[in-house]
């Protein structure tokens, strides 16, 4: 399962999987929310190339903004992933220590 | 250890609790494991999008060693797609040139260790191994 909430200081805080089956709840929540700035992995355990879409999308959003996203306390295996899939070079990440 | 499981995203979650009770005995390192269920919900989930008008229902079954994990995953009515196919994905590509998908069998072929597609009497049956990890220090 997956949560996904709005911490005070603005920040999004993701906690669980973020697998296929998830990715059209962290969609629509993204979407809502405009153009964040900081997603915090810190409390999450999978992402899967479905949830990377997702990032994407949220990324594509926040350079035509003028920004773009960092992505902060991401796990091991987790940066396996951006590192397999080239988008450690696509986002500002910054990872965990678990 | 075999179970079918409804062609539906919402499989994913029983699925997991399916292998998290084949490993609840059998050791394997989390690394290892974090690949065996990223491929098998991108395979999984490919059977579900590609094939999505089939009847059928989707195989899983396991195999263990102390070694490596095996693991087959069954499409029973479906036509042939040889995922091991060459596929090129460009990671260098920037954000804005980035599509969106089309990363999911990349990740596979990168993470599992071994990778097998069969097509026979309308079943495609997909075979990946990972080495477990055990020995690792």
């Amino acid at each position: 399962m997956l949560e996904i909430e709005s911490g005070e200081d603005g920040r999004v805080i993701l906690s669980g999987r973020l697998d296929t089956a998830q990715c059209a709840k962290a969609q629509a929540f993204l979407d809502n929310l405009g153009v964040p700035s900081v997603l915090d992995f810190a409390a999450l355990d999978y992402i899967s190339s479905a949830g990377l879409g997702v990032l994407l999308i949220a990324q594509k959003r926040a350079m035509k903004a003028g920004g773009s996203l960092k992505i902060i306390n991401v796990n091991n295996h987790i940066h396996d992933i951006f590192r397999f899939s080239g988008f450690d070079k696509i986002f500002r990440i910054e990872r965990g220590t678990h | 250890m075999h179970q079918k499981f409804f062609r539906s995203f919402d499989s994913l979650e029983p699925i997991l609790a399916f292998t998290d009770q084949f490993f609840a005995t059998r050791p394997i390192n989390p690394a290892a494991r974090y690949t065996v269920d990223l491929a098998i919900d991108e395979l999984f989930s490919n059977m579900v999008k590609y094939n999505a008008h089939s009847p059928s229902l989707i195989g899983l079954g396991f195999a263990w060693n102390e070694e490596q994990v095996t693991v087959t995953l069954s499409d029973y009515l479906s036509e042939p797609f040889d995922i091991t196919q060459p596929r090129p994905v460009d990671i260098t590509l920037s954000a804005e040139e980035r599509p969106i998908g089309g990363l999911g069998i990349h990740l596979v072929k990168q993470m599992v260790d071994s990778l097998e597609y069969h097509h026979k009497d309308g079943c495609s049956t997909i075979i990946f191994t990972k080495l477990t990890g055990n020995d690792d220090a």
